[in-house]
């Protein structure tokens, strides 16, 4: 009986999240910088199109590290690290569903508010050491051999892969 | 007033001030600004609060006051160990001065009474600390009592997220993503170094001991319009370099490679008016910034990476 409640919550929870995947088709992105659209979701698939950085673009889906995108001049796909989800700063009347409903709102530049916050800087800096708390907090460490038997029960293999260097010419 | 309670006084006016400012370099770890503000009034409160205790509790000449001062300073910098090495701090000093900053972390938010979740969160921390260049490090991880997003790193391994950075997570990937993040930080130093640059500037501004005395006209300088740019462009790139780091080491721990990157989207879908990131724009670039920044570093260097795993089926939801 309890089993089936969950599924039937889960089915149920599962339903609206379908529909929204549906309207989510049309979710607004904006390209990070300059980048080629693929006919299929690989380095070496033919390149059907482009984009220059700012430009807005229209996500239709996510495949793994690739998004599957309409820009002005085509659609294609293109690596998910390309594209940001929301719109251009410039264009906000025309944010996504996403960005209306999580508040987003201005230019999108950033200023150091002074307003209510929840974990502020004031609080921080009028707490008190709690040593009970610390101890609870290093009562859970693990040993490296800990990690990798959780590692192995996930499948999780560690692979080879350098450290990523700066990209040539700065960060911006 | 017997000379002993005057000393302890002292010595725990000494404490709370080192702790806030700790505290305040913790925080405002990637904000040149922040860091600025708090590392000005830092150094002034210290200067009048020192000058202050000088007035009210010592009549001995200046010069011998003032060695002793700053011998006492340096001692309860290490809580029960004799002194403190600013200048290069063993680990076990690193893990002391981290244990500190995590006990007051921990006053403010406590940790999410969950010893699974707790549990969880550290198998994973310590699996992706495993792949950084320090694997040998007590690693210790938690999720503390917060609605607001962010996460923190203190010195010698203590790191933090709230549950509301948690509640955003949708995978194992994105959640060792963050911990990658903030395990670069411990591993680079960035914060150890900021408190080391903080307190060595602190305890020559003080004009404690003759050996800083010296150096008084550098340091002056160095507390004016000098140490904001330094702070900035330092605090700037640290940022950047542990979304690299963390996402190296989260790929290598074989979790799928842009967990770290699709919390930064989240994170820039959030108003920068939103109370419960506040903060965390406050002290870091805006996630914009950081995944353009992390793109042009990835390049196509993930493009063969296809094994990595996401591992939605055994994350922690929280109850």
């Amino acid at each position: 009986m309890k089993h089936y409640l969950k599924h039937a919550l889960i089915l149920s929870s599962l339903v609206p999240l379908l529909y929204a995947g549906m309207s989510v088709a049309a979710e607004k992105g904006s390209a990070l910088k300059n980048d080629s659209l693929r006919s299929e979701p690989f380095a070496d698939a033919k390149v059907t199109g482009s984009f220059a950085r700012g430009e807005n673009l229209e996500i239709i889906k996510k495949q793994g590290a690739w998004l599957q995108v309409k820009s002005a001049k085509g659609s294609g796909w293109v690596r998910l690290l390309s594209v940001k989800r929301g719109t251009a700063s410039t264009s906000n009347q025309a944010a996504g569903v996403l960005a209306v409903a999580s508040g987003r709102a201005g230019t999108g530049q950033v200023v150091s508010t002074t307003g209510v916050r929840g974990l502020s800087e004031q609080e921080l800096k009028a707490a008190k050491f709690n040593e009970e708390e610390v101890k609870t907090l290093e009562s859970y460490t693990l040993s490296a051999d800990k990690g990798r038997a959780f590692a192995k029960a996930g499948n999780l293999n560690s692979i080879a892969f350098k450290n990523l260097k700066e990209a040539k010419g700065g960060t911006q | 007033m017997t000379s002993n309670s005057t000393l302890t006084s002292i010595m725990s006016t000494h404490k709370h001030r080192l702790i806030s400012t700790l505290l305040a370099s913790l925080l405002g770890l990637a904000s040149l600004q922040s860091a600025a503000f708090d590392l000005k009034g830092a150094l002034k409160d210290a200067v009048e609060k020192e000058i202050g205790q000088k007035t009210d509790s010592q009549t001995s000449p200046t010069e011998a006051a003032s060695s002793t001062d700053s011998a006492k300073a340096n001692s309860s910098t290490a809580s029960s160990e004799p002194a403190f090495n600013w200048k290069n701090p063993s680990t076990a000093e690193e893990i002391s001065l981290g244990r500190e900053i995590a006990g007051n972390l921990l006053g403010a938010a406590p940790l999410v009474k969950d010893a699974a979740l707790q549990k969880y969160v550290n198998s994973v921390g310590r699996w992706v600390a495993s792949q950084s260049e320090r694997p040998e490090l007590p690693w210790r991880f938690g999720v503390i009592e917060s609605e607001d997003l962010n996460a923190f790193a203190a010195p010698g391994g203590y790191i933090m997220l709230t549950k509301g950075l948690y509640r955003k997570l949708q995978n194992e990937a994105q959640l060792a993503g963050v911990l990658g993040h903030e395990i670069a930080h411990v591993v680079k130093k960035h914060q150890l170094k900021v408190l080391q640059k903080q307190q060595l500037l602190s305890m020559g501004a003080g004009l404690l001991s003759d050996k800083y005395a010296k150096d008084n006209a550098l340091i002056s300088k160095a507390i004016g319009s000098g140490a904001e740019i330094s702070a900035r462009s330092l605090d700037k790139s640290a940022e950047y370099e542990a979304d690299r780091l963390g996402l190296s080491y989260a790929t290598r721990a074989g979790y799928e490679p842009y967990g770290l990157a699709e919390v930064l989207q989240t994170l820039g879908q959030s108003s920068s008016n939103d109370a419960s990131v506040a903060l965390l724009f406050k002290t870091h670039p805006h996630p914009d910034e950081r995944l353009t920044a992390l793109s042009d570093s990835v390049g196509t260097q993930l493009d063969k990476i296809t094994s990595g795993k996401t591992l939605e089926n055994r994350f922690y939801v929280l109850k």
